[in-house]
């Protein structure tokens, strides 16, 4: 066991006095979780010696930091700063309700299994909820902001309720500045035909360690259309988990890493097709340059009453260097026998024949080279359904891109 | 040797594809403002002239001389031969999805411009440009937004290629089976570009499977390539004559299959 675990239970074990039974009973599974190594096959290639040397502490007081600007994007703010949330939207439209407790979904949603999950049920001070009432269509997106400031350890959870009709958009926006560990988990339940448009940007991320997860859980036609930019830092490590819970759910999962440097980014996209007539689409792309290295595992799990499920998978990846690396791992498990499912993973150079085509017409082969690989993930952006955050997002891209090309 | 009144010349050209030998011995010399019309059977090496000439990986050249505006073609990069004014219109255009056709277009009359010395244009100017190009072709200008060629139909894409050839006015354009796939209308729009850019000064290669689009464009000279040579010439009535007879009367023994894509 690691002595940052060690700690992060004394933590715990100082303040559980308050506890609800559930975190509690996170604590308890907690001090019986063995330390992931090489031979935990969910940490297998990701290893947690930047957790294991970390420098960060947990904060008494907050740093004052304010979130990234977006123009043209007017949000809802709910801001946690080194752990602690900070400030709440002033006003809050009809519908939509914000309170610091613990619902009764949590810990409902997000699996159990992971050591990082159960360190944020136990150390994760405020928990925010937040509910969208039936029938209620938010127009403001809502930005939960989770800002470290140097040296600081954070733990944040954010538990997100859309009841039948309702519909509203999240953006998950992490910011760390210098050496910083955060877990950041947010629960989602959508309801019986309710629709959530989420992001998760990890873009200022300098040499951190964060770990956290999104978890959704789809009821009758439920919609889900998310999308996760991050690039790579001392170690990041997101967990997705779509559990369609009910018949006729939707989801659709856009991602996208850009590694350089030594950075190192994983993500682990679990999908349970529980019911029957259910559909998921998934495309992750990712580019790994310099000495860079990603972690891709999908695995989707159809149960034996989900007939007629639709599902797809797509990982493809370029390598910008001989010495980046990428492992990845789509995983089908299919108990239904009446089901369409497709899964591919690819890593590869660039396109022979569109860097040929952008050649003959004069553009020289490294710039062809940079507008395919940028083409290669500007793809996806094209299919956020935010174009204000799509375009607001473009331009950081593009500096990553001309970042990674220098080397 | 090198004539000032040639714009492309091809000496002796012998090429191949996977140590397989396609190009075996073509000549050809184009004159400023010319149009010949290149027809053969499947397989006689006329996709392969094209990609030969603009450099394409994959396609070795064994021997021969070529040389544009009096400059050694073979010994230039693909972009660089772009740069020295040839185009290459390809019977199927590439699609690539997440590179708008705008950044694309102007991506390579920068290019072509910074190259030549020329003042770069503003993004402003080059919409203008851009728009005025999509007209002349009947394209949406909704379709510079897109992806290149993305879900763009057969008639679409070869317009875009001709949009292309239009904004960055080569010297030689090779218009490889440019009317494979098109009907009628669409054929004439293409035709109608393509003569739009006919100033006596640029030259064209038509490679062509079929007569009928000669019959919009008008060329001076039809050759015929048969197993990687040109084995006939003639005016524009050796076309008609193909189209009637076939290509059996020209060559009596069968051709190698060729590779292409």
């Amino acid at each position: 066991m690691s002595e940052w675990l060690q700690q992060a239970i004394a933590r715990a074990d100082s303040i559980q006095d308050g506890f609800s039974d559930q975190r509690a009973a996170s604590l308890a599974l907690l001090k019986d979780t063995k330390w992931p190594t090489r031979k935990t096959e969910a940490w297998k290639y990701t290893p947690l010696r930047a957790v294991e040397r970390t420098t960060a502490v947990a904060k008494e007081e907050p740093a004052e930091l304010a979130p990234v600007a977006i123009d043209g994007v007017d949000f809802l703010e709910l801001t946690f700063i080194d752990g602690q949330l900070i400030s709440l939207p002033e006003e809050l439209p009809e519908g939509l309700t914000v309170e610091m407790q613990e619902s009764t979904l949590f810990g409902s949603i997000k699996p159990s299994r992971h050591v990082f999950g159960l360190v944020n049920d136990v150390l994760a001070a405020d928990v925010a909820v937040v509910t969208v009432a039936e029938g209620v269509s938010i127009a403001q997106p809502l930005r939960i902001n989770n800002l470290l400031s140097e040296g600081s350890e954070g733990h944040i959870r954010v538990v997100v309720e859309l009841k039948a009709n309702a519909s509203l958009s999240v953006i998950e926006n992490g910011e760390g500045y210098g050496a910083t560990l955060a877990t950041a988990f947010t629960e989602y339940q959508i309801g019986a035909q309710a629709s959530l448009e989420h992001y998760r940007f990890a873009l200022q991320v300098d040499d951190n360690v964060a770990i956290g997860g999104c978890h959704f859980k789809l009821l009758e036609e439920a919609k889900l259309n998310s999308s996760i930019i991050g690039f790579g830092s001392a170690l990041q490590r997101i967990d997705t988990d779509i559990i369609h819970a009910g018949e006729k759910a939707d989801a659709k999962l856009n991602a996208i890493y850009l590694l350089d440097g030594q950075e190192l980014f994983d993500l682990h996209a679990t999908v349970e097709h529980e019911v029957p007539n259910c559909t998921t689409e998934e495309n992750i792309r990712g580019i790994a340059a310099d000495r860079s290295r990603a972690v891709f595992n999908g695995r989707i799990h159809i149960h034996r009453d989900a007939q007629k499920t639709l599902a797809e998978l797509n990982n493809r990846n370029l390598l910008m260097s001989n010495k980046a690396e990428i492992n990845t791992k789509p995983e089908l498990e299919i108990y239904a026998d009446d089901v369409r499912c497709a899964h591919g993973a690819t890593v590869a150079e660039i396109d022979k024949k569109a860097l040929y085509y952008l050649q003959t017409r004069g553009v020289s082969r490294s710039q062809a080279q940079l507008m395919l690989s940028f083409g290669f993930i500007n793809e996806l952006i094209d299919q956020m359904p935010n174009e204000a955050l799509a375009e607001w997002v473009r331009p950081i891209i593009r500096d990553r891109f001309a970042q990674m090309e220098v080397k | 040797m090198s004539n000032e009144n040639v714009l492309l010349s091809i000496k002796d050209l012998h090429a191949s594809v996977e140590e397989k030998n396609i190009l075996k011995g073509l000549n050809l010399d184009i004159k400023p403002g010319e149009v010949h019309a290149i027809m053969g059977p499947n397989g006689a090496g006329k996709s392969t002239t094209g990609y030969v000439l603009s450099g394409r990986d994959g396609y070795e050249v064994d021997s021969g001389e070529v040389t544009l505006a009096g400059e050694n073609l073979l010994e230039m990069e693909v972009e660089e031969r772009a740069r020295a004014g040839l185009f290459l219109a390809f019977q199927y255009p590439v699609e690539i999805p997440g590179v708008s056709n705008l950044e694309f277009l102007k991506a390579a009359v920068d290019a072509q411009r910074e190259a030549r010395g020329e003042e770069a244009v503003t993004s402003a100017e080059f919409l203008k440009m851009a728009k005025e190009a999509c007209k002349q072709v009947n394209l949406p200008v909704s379709f510079l937004k897109r992806g290149v060629n993305e879900g763009f139909s057969g008639g679409e894409k070869k317009r875009n290629e001709i949009m292309q050839m239009m904004l960055l006015q080569p010297k030689l354009c090779i218009l490889d089976e440019t009317d494979s796939g098109l009907d009628i209308d669409a054929m004439q729009v293409v035709a109608n570009g393509v003569n739009s850019q006919r100033d006596g000064e640029r030259s064209f290669i038509v490679v062509t499977h079929y007569q009928r689009l000669l019959d919009y464009i008008k060329p001076d000279f039809v050759h015929v390539l048969a197993d990687g040579k040109i084995v006939k010439s003639g005016d524009a009535s050796l076309a008609k004559e193909l189209e009637e007879q076939g290509y059996a009367w020209i060559q009596s023994e069968p051709t190698e299959d060729e590779l292409e894509d």
